[in-house]
């Protein structure tokens, strides 16, 4: 297991050289229009020029990337070209944004899937495994942002119920921050309920229709340990695998539920910053967006080790 | 067997029932926690005036560019100068000022009484440093100082501002962002750039600042004018997505915000929200970068230039876009209409007429048009730019769209890739104008297209003042519709809404209502 986990920490650390050095290159490709932008429409060529020497444009690429590497692992990763804000300052405000909608979104997706992947699988045809059919492809067909819009309109501005924009840090208060993601986590899990939702139901369908549950069904054991224990269990994997996907494909992909929201995270900052050539938050937003995957590809690893023994040897 | 099926029966039953309580206990958690929330929304029954902005330039004033993000600043720092909603120059730290005959020495009589939250006194010293650190950031702030040759101390409450050359527009700037102040032991100790300090109405509140998504501010108990700032609070959200501030403006989570189009406008509206609808101080245009005729030759020719004034239905195009949120004109200084430069009857010069626009091009021996690289600005303002491609296209025009990121489409004008092209251009006041896109050597000129006419006017205007100076640049605007620099369109108009509890009245030539026209309504 340590020998696991020390290769994984190896693939990590390399993974990270590699997407930093790569977005660093394509950020620099396009980084000549950048002093222009920050000094404003209206400035002179002088101040353009005096700009870019500022920011070190003028050098070569690899001394750059060696400068900014030099600072990155002593955890100093510079500030914002544009607005000057301290880009460790701005990951400590913009990770918790994130991490709160992917983690609660992660949570309330796998508990509402499994719930009626689970009943759609048994009761096949029933009633709840119809409606399931019909939200599901309602939730793939409407995009995330139109579903936000609605729920701001119903629960913020007509009902009042929820803000309609604003994160709450937890440790701020923990009723308000739960307030402040509802409706964008609502708004999120639906799609990934109705992607995860599908997978469950049609994995349990083969499970249960397999000998050995009939085998267990004819030796009396109870339905409830029957779906739990063994056919969920078995059913699991595939889930896991279509729900750690999207729990990636979010980091990133909570960037317009953040604008709708005005809760700016990672996304919010990466696309602003990359459309800006902000260079230093691009970094900053692009090494945590990976060390979030890697841990969180390392937390599925753990979840299929645990529901299949035989992943164990690896 | 059927014993069996009753109690598979019975599990689903106490299953189904646990997966039903559990719902309706995570259903009633909600409701608590959205019942408290719905308190939480700001007012002015509490002082706190709750602004919505994009993000700012952080607070040293060597790194600032002036018109969006003055609400950043305003709460923090004087300026020497306080700029009247119809643009007039007003006292505010600068008490008195005078120029001599030459415009080339600006003297300035201070306040004596204003401190710096620091403790610093605010004299002729703490001026002279503050425009010797803000001209040397690289920003648009610091360019407008590069005027400034030496800033001479007389007294105490005294300054002379010695200039290279004379600039019309140096007052006004000294109003805004380049005659902000901080404390001079502030910008010695270089920490500005995320902490300010200055002797405005307020100081940040830094424990209930996050950077980067909310500055709130405190008032200044000594500040010197607090009659002109009635609250207790300031809060300035970041917040960039149109909808969210819509959103956040209807449910009173912020009392003020920039609002993203005319279709936004109406909803606000609706909404019961005050909407401020002021043109901003751009200038929307079909500009010719290459009138030397460097890479479209057919440009040169002064006939092909007025044809493409004449195919453009401005009114078409203005309504298709803004709606009767923007007026259509056919001229460069277009801001006011009542400051003696803008001339009504310019903007019938170029009517509406396809026909005379073709016959234009034939006689400059274009009968069948010619092709042109454009930037794609529909991103932007698909409505305007759809409707002027079209009006082009009709009159034998062959336009290929260059789609590329706003900053790369500047960039790439700014190297003189295109040789026309549609764009939202930052005008300013008259004398802006000028220095940034019709000077041979401005920036916005990037084909360094010169005529003798247009330079002989840009040194006298630069030479006169007053009423004088007004009838020159009032001659200069005839002669640029004369000759076709550009075919402009409209002033951009921007829309902001305010909540009912309050009253914001906008600025010439500032693109945000600053800090001191926000009151409570009555």
């Amino acid at each position: 297991m340590t020998w696991f986990f020390a290769r994984r920490i190896g693939e990590a650390a390399v993974l990270v050289l590699a997407v930093t050095l790569l977005t660093f290159t394509l950020m620099s490709m396009t980084s000549d229009t950048v002093a222009r932008s920050i000094v404003g429409q209206t400035a002179s060529a002088e101040v353009v020029a005096q700009k870019q020497a500022e920011l070190g444009l003028d050098q070569p690429l690899i001394e750059r990337f060696v400068q900014w590497l030099g600072g990155a692992v002593r955890g100093d990763f510079g500030s914002s070209w544009f607005t000057n804000e301290s880009v460790g300052a701005l990951l400590f405000a913009k990770v918790p944004v994130t991490l709160s909608l992917v983690l609660a979104t992660v949570l309330v997706a796998a508990v509402v899937s499994v719930v009626f992947g689970v009943i759609a699988a048994i009761r096949r045809g029933g009633w709840i495994d119809r409606i399931l059919q019909v939200v599901a492809l309602a939730g793939f067909a409407f995009p995330s942002f139109v579903i936000a819009l609605l729920l701001v309109l119903v629960f913020a501005v007509q009902l009042g119920w929820f803000p309609a924009i604003g994160f709450v840090p937890l440790t701020e208060s923990p009723q308000l921050w739960l307030a402040s993601i509802t409706l964008p986590v609502a708004a999120l899990a639906i799609q990934v309920v109705a992607a995860t939702s599908q997978q469950i139901r049609g994995s349990m369908v083969d499970v249960l229709e397999s000998d050995y549950i009939r085998t267990l069904r004819s030796r009396g054991v109870s339905p409830v340990g029957l779906y739990l224990k063994h056919a969920l269990r078995s059913a699991a994997p595939p889930a896991l695998t279509v729900l750690g996907l999207q729990s990636i494909a979010l980091i990133g992909g909570t960037v317009i539920i953040e604008k709708v929201f005005g809760m700016l995270g990672l996304g919010t900052a990466i696309v602003g910053a990359s459309s800006q050539g902000d260079l230093p938050i691009v970094m900053g937003v692009v090494s945590v967006m990976v060390l979030i995957i890697v841990a969180i590809n390392l937390l599925l690893d753990l979840a299929y080790a645990w529901l299949n023994p035989k992943v164990r040897v690896a | 067997m059927q014993e069996g099926s009753a109690v598979r029966a019975r599990a689903r039953l106490s299953h189904t029932t646990r997966i039903v309580i559990s719902a309706a206990t995570l259903g009633a958690l909600v409701a608590t926690t959205a019942a408290c929330a719905g308190g939480g929304s700001s007012s002015t029954q509490d002082s706190t005036l709750t602004m919505a902005n994009a993000a700012g330039l952080g607070f040293d004033l060597a790194d600032q560019q002036p018109g969006w993000f003055e609400q950043y600043l305003q709460p923090v720092y004087d300026s020497l100068f306080r700029i009247s909603p119809d643009g007039d120059i007003g006292a505010n730290i600068a008490t008195e000022w005078e120029y001599d005959d030459a415009l080339t020495a600006l003297t300035i009589d201070l306040r004596t009484d204003v401190k710096f939250t620091d403790g610093e006194s605010l004299d002729a010293e703490a001026v002279k440093a503050n425009i010797e650190h803000t001209r040397t950031g690289a920003s648009t702030t610091a360019s407008q100082l590069q005027v400034v040759e030496d800033v001479e101390v007389v007294d105490s409450d005294t300054v002379v501002l010695h200039l290279i050359a004379p600039d019309p527009s140096l007052l006004p700037n000294l109003g805004m962002t380049a005659g902000m102040l901080a404390s001079p032991a502030a910008i010695e100790a270089g920490g500005l750039k995320t902490t300010p300090v200055g002797s405005g109405p307020y100081t940040l509140d830094s424990s209930a600042t996050t950077e980067g998504s909310q500055y709130t501010y405190v008032r200044n108990a000594d500040y010197w004018n607090p009659d002109d700032y009635p609250y207790e609070r300031v809060v300035v959200k970041v917040l960039t997505d149109n909808n969210a501030i819509l959103n956040a403006l209807r449910t009173g989570q912020v009392d003020a915000g920039p609002l993203g189009s005319a279709k936004d406008a109406k909803t606000a509206e609706g909404a019961g929200l005050h909407v401020l609808n002021y043109p901003n101080g751009d200038l929307e245009a079909v500009y010719f970068y290459d009138k030397n005729g460097t890479i479209a030759p057919a440009l040169a020719d002064v006939r092909v230039r007025q044809a493409i004034n004449y195919a453009l239905d401005r009114d078409a195009i203005v309504k298709a876009g803004y709606g009767d949120l923007a007026t259509p004109t056919a001229q460069m200084f277009a801001i006011t209409e009542d400051d003696g430069i803008f001339d009504p009857a310019l903007n019938d010069v170029y009517p509406y007429d396809p026909e005379k626009a073709r016959e234009l091009l034939a006689e400059a021996g274009y009968p069948d048009g010619f092709d042109v690289v454009m930037p794609d600005w529909s991103g932007y303002a698909p409505e305007v730019n759809a409707a002027i491609n079209q009006n082009l296209a009709d009159i034998g025009i062959r336009i290929t769209l260059d789609t590329l990121p706003v900053e790369q489409m500047y960039g790439n004008t700014l190297q003189g890739g295109y040789a026309m092209g549609w764009q939202p251009y930052e005008d300013n006041r008259p004398w802006d104008l000028i220095q940034f896109q019709i000077k041979p050597d401005a920036p916005w000129n990037p084909f360094h297209y010169e005529d003798p006419q247009v330079t002989a006017l840009i040194g006298e205007i630069q030479a006169a003042s007053g009423e004088e100076q007004t009838a020159l640049f009032r001659e200069l605007n005839e002669y640029l519709v004369e000759i076709a620099w550009a075919a402009p369109i409209n002033a951009t108009v921007f829309n902001y809404a305010t909540s009912d509890d309050v009253e914001a009245t906008p600025q010439a030539f500032a693109k945000r209502p600053p800090l001191y026209n926000f009151r409570p309504a009555d």
